[in-house]
């Protein structure tokens, strides 16, 4: 039941977890797979209280046959500043393939952006996008595609957060059926940028 | 546009053709000066000032929707930098900062890996305001040392940082020129007749830079 309940929950935290904090925040990263039995994310960087620049990068990142994602780097900077404060946060992959290429992309950025009044995903790319053998060429935010069998994929993911945005660029959900519906038992994410100021 | 303008414009001219020979990144370009700017462009103003943000620049040679879907022709990146506004050995004094930039060009990876610079030391900080930008929220010229991430060799860069307004994306501009990387000049660089300058920034595609004028 905790595990049921932690694959339920983490969708939520994940797209909230900015919404409690003052001043300038942003986070990235490159790929986050959580289940009942994994629960990884790399390359990952987060903007200290006080701003300043972070980046990370973890080359080749696989897990299972779940993901790979080549040349893997999240970026953040920015500053707390009153009205004047920023947050910018870049996350980039290569080649990226999920659940043994149901999904592939040649590439993947994902950028968010906040200042004052003002937070957007410019910037956010995914290069040649194929899901289930049908290439999708720049979606629209929130798109999603049923992946039969298993769940679906958010592609282009913005979910507007309290004086910020963030952005799963794929965003695949794991599901199961159950008597009635459905239960979430996983999600991965490839490209993931967030940022915030208040 | 002013005759401090027109000046400007013609001052560009004259440095794309000496220097940039247009919007390409140049490999046989004469080094920069050790740790210092390696060319003024008007006055710059010793003020303390901070300027943050990252994003994205697609160079060469456009925009993410002109750029062939499957191609990698941008360059990411996170920087800031904070300026004493003390004159330092004849230029503006730097209190810290930091430089993270990777080139995603498949023709710049090096070790089988994207370009990925990241600074060492920050050791100049010059502040520019209109006329000889036109950054409407402020511009900065700074630089210091940075390493190669991919083969661990130390070089010097210098970078042109524009905060034209909101939003960051289609207004903003950075630009960067380092030397040596892999042996050869780097450069992206935007030179524009069009502008002022102190500005040879390339516009962002997405991210922003926020000049704090007090920090």
């Amino acid at each position: 039941m905790k595990i049921r309940l932690a694959g339920l929950i983490l969708p939520f935290l994940w797209a909230g977890s900015l919404a409690a904090q003052q001043g300038a925040r942003a986070e990235s990263f490159g790929v986050a797979v959580n289940t009942a039995t994994l629960n990884q994310k790399a390359p990952a960087a987060a903007l200290s209280s006080d701003g300043g620049t972070t980046q990370n990068q973890a080359g080749t990142v696989s897990v299972g046959t779940l993901i790979t994602a080549e040349d893997a780097f999240a970026t953040v900077s920015g500053a707390p500043d009153g009205a004047n404060s920023d947050a910018v946060s870049t996350a980039t992959l290569g080649r990226v393939s999920i659940l043994n290429g149901l999904i592939t992309a040649d590439g993947v950025v994902a950028i968010a952006t906040s200042t004052s009044g003002n937070s957007n995903a410019d910037g956010s790319t995914l290069a040649n996008l194929v899901v289930n053998g049908v290439q999708i060429a720049a979606p629209a935010p929130n798109t999603r595609v049923e992946l039969s069998g298993v769940g679906y994929v958010v592609l282009n993911e913005q979910i507007v957060t309290d004086g910020g945005i963030t952005v799963n660029m794929i965003h695949v959900v794991l599901r199961q059926p159950i008597l009635g519906g459905y239960q979430t038992t996983g999600n991965i994410i490839a490209g993931s940028a967030s940022s915030s100021v208040n | 546009m002013s005759n401090t303008r027109s000046l400007a414009a013609l001052a560009a001219t004259v440095v794309v053709v000496l220097l940039a020979g247009g919007c390409e990144a140049r490999r046989d370009a004469a080094a920069p000066t050790i740790g210092t700017p390696l060319a003024h462009f008007g006055a710059p103003v010793c003020t303390p000032f901070k300027i943050t943000g990252g994003g994205r620049i697609d160079y060469p040679p456009g925009t993410p929707e002109k750029n062939p879907p499957a191609s990698h022709i941008y360059e990411t990146f996170g920087a800031h930098v904070i300026a004493s506004g003390q004159e330092v050995n004849g230029t503006c004094g730097a209190e810290k900062g930091s430089l993270e930039w990777v080139d995603h060009r498949p023709e710049f990876r090096i070790n089988g890996e994207p370009l990925n610079l990241h600074s060492i030391e920050i050791t100049f900080a010059e502040a520019h305001f209109e006329p000889e930008t036109d950054c409407t929220d402020g511009g900065a010229h700074w630089g210091g040392t940075l390493r190669v991430q991919n083969t661990g060799e130390t070089a010097d860069f210098e970078v042109y940082d524009c905060d034209n307004g909101e939003p960051g994306a289609g207004h903003d501009g950075f630009g960067i020129r380092a030397w040596p990387v892999n042996g050869q000049l780097y450069e992206v660089l935007c030179w524009d007749e069009a502008l002022p300058p102190a500005e040879p920034t390339c516009t962002l595609t997405g991210g922003n830079r926020q000049f704090h004028p007090t920090h």
